[in-house]
């Protein structure tokens, strides 16, 4: 009872605080966590996102912090404690994003630049786009690009040496061109549609300096990699039962021998006028990648070797539901909250049933979103 | 009319009538008075970017198909 009147006291005086005044759409914080667990691994990564308008959408800036924490199984699991026992290994991950949006007219401008770190790897994303509407904005063009600089390294577990990985290559860089071209356009006052074509070159290495095949040999994947992946979606609105069909397709090939298609089917569904819940299904196939041999057998004078199963033939189905309570449904009861007209809050939870060594996994995040 | 055509033919006519309904839906025009159902949140793909860009994130991490947002990290054989 203590506690409620505290809480209630201290949401009064936050409430008196904090001006009652109309709210930019972008002046917004979203709190994020989120969480992917499979057999051998889990990985925790919450983030804080800011976004502010400065005065208004002329000029957006945002910035974003994620902390990803991988926990794996070491190779030691089951061991007795006399033997340096079992142990769960984390790796911590750190990555910051700056972002910058500006929206003049019927044009879209944005730029970005991430940094992440962890103990052996480094990463830099530089990316811009542009994006115009058409069709008296019944139509949207855009236009993305961004360019990745790695710094990949290994850590000689015995010692804790960090050295580069170069592969069978000469630096531990690695380099990614991406590009993005997509077109959305409103098809009916109840439909949307769009195709996207996306592209990627990446140079350096791309395997993974710990992982061994069956005889005990490094992991040698090509040093170059071209990929491609047209897509398509649509939303179609059928107001009367308060529902979105949301349908998508992606295609995918890359000069790895990889060939891949993505189905998916969204249900939005608003049964409430501030709760909107989603269900979704997705079926991923894949075909394998030209050096992927199902025994990891490979011999010495062998060019390329992995013994990565996402180079496998593997399909996976994942259902999954989201539910998003809007909170303008507690302010117009409780006025002192006026703080929180247009937060939501996010929970999100998938399945992943999938045939790769990976086994199944769980995935999900629980968001918090409110304007400031 | 159209089963006479040979298969590859076929196939060419409806490549060909699927490009030119495309085309003529390109031209559709919605009035910004008509988009108040388009103007809703779940009809608005941005909404799901940051969790699409987590989603991106794992699947580049677990399948050969790329995520498509830029992927970072990877030394832990995450990449």
């Amino acid at each position: 009872m203590r506690l409620r009147l505290i809480l209630g006291l201290a949401l009064l005086a936050l409430s008196l605080l904090l001006p009652a005044r109309p709210i930019a759409a972008a002046d917004r914080m979203v709190l994020r966590g989120n969480y992917y667990r499979e057999a051998s691994n889990r990985v925790l990564a919450p983030e804080v996102m800011l976004t502010k308008d400065l005065p208004d959408e002329r000029l957006t800036l945002g910035v974003t912090y994620l902390l990803d924490a991988v926990s794996s199984a070491s190779i030691a699991a089951g061991a007795a404690s006399v033997t340096g026992g079992d142990f769960v290994f984390t790796e911590i991950r750190h990555e910051v994003t700056a972002a910058a949006a500006s929206r003049l007219r019927d044009w879209s401008l944005s730029g970005f630049f991430r940094y992440s770190t962890e103990s052996d790897y480094r990463s830099r994303i530089a990316g811009a786009s542009l994006a115009r509407d058409i069709l008296e904005r019944s139509g949207t063009v855009s236009l993305a690009y961004s360019y990745t600089s790695d710094e990949v390294m290994y850590i000689r577990a015995n010692i804790r040496d960090l050295r580069p990985w170069n592969s069978t290559g000469d630096d531990n860089r690695l380099q990614v061109h991406y590009l993005n071209l997509g077109y959305a356009h409103a098809l009916h006052r109840t439909v949307l549609g769009g195709v996207n074509l996306e592209a990627a070159f990446a140079a350096g290495p791309m395997d993974n300096p710990y992982r061994k095949v069956l005889n005990g040999l490094d992991e040698s994947h090509p040093l170059t990699r071209r990929r491609l992946a047209p897509s398509l979606f649509a939303r179609w609105a059928i107001p009367r039962a308060r529902l979105v069909l949301e349908p998508r397709y992606r295609y995918y090939a890359d000069d790895w021998g990889i060939r891949a298609h993505a189905l998916e089917a969204r249900v939005h569904i608003r049964p409430l006028r501030h709760l909107l819940l989603r269900l979704r299904y997705r079926y991923y196939t894949q075909t394998a990648a030209s050096f992927w041999r199902e025994d990891a057998a490979y011999g010495v004078d062998e060019l390329y070797r992995t013994a990565d199963p996402k180079m496998s033939e593997f399909h996976s189905h994942t259902p999954g539901a989201q539910v998003v309570v809007e909170l303008d449904a507690i302010v117009r009861r409780v006025p002192a909250l006026h703080w929180l007209a247009g937060a939501w809050i996010e929970a999100t939870y998938n399945h992943v049933f999938q045939t790769t060594r990976f086994g199944d996994a769980r995935l999900g995040n629980l968001a918090f979103s409110m304007p400031f | 009319m159209s089963t006479l055509l040979p298969p590859r033919l076929r196939a060419r006519h409806l490549a060909v009538a699927v490009a030119v309904a495309a085309t003529q839906l390109a031209c559709v025009t919605v009035r910004p008075s008509e988009r108040q159902v388009l103007s809703t949140p779940e009809m608005d793909p941005s909404r799901d970017g940051p969790e699409e860009i987590w989603h991106s994130h794992v699947e580049s991490a677990r399948e050969g198909g790329f995520g498509g947002h830029g992927a970072a990290g990877g030394g832990c054989g995450c990449g």
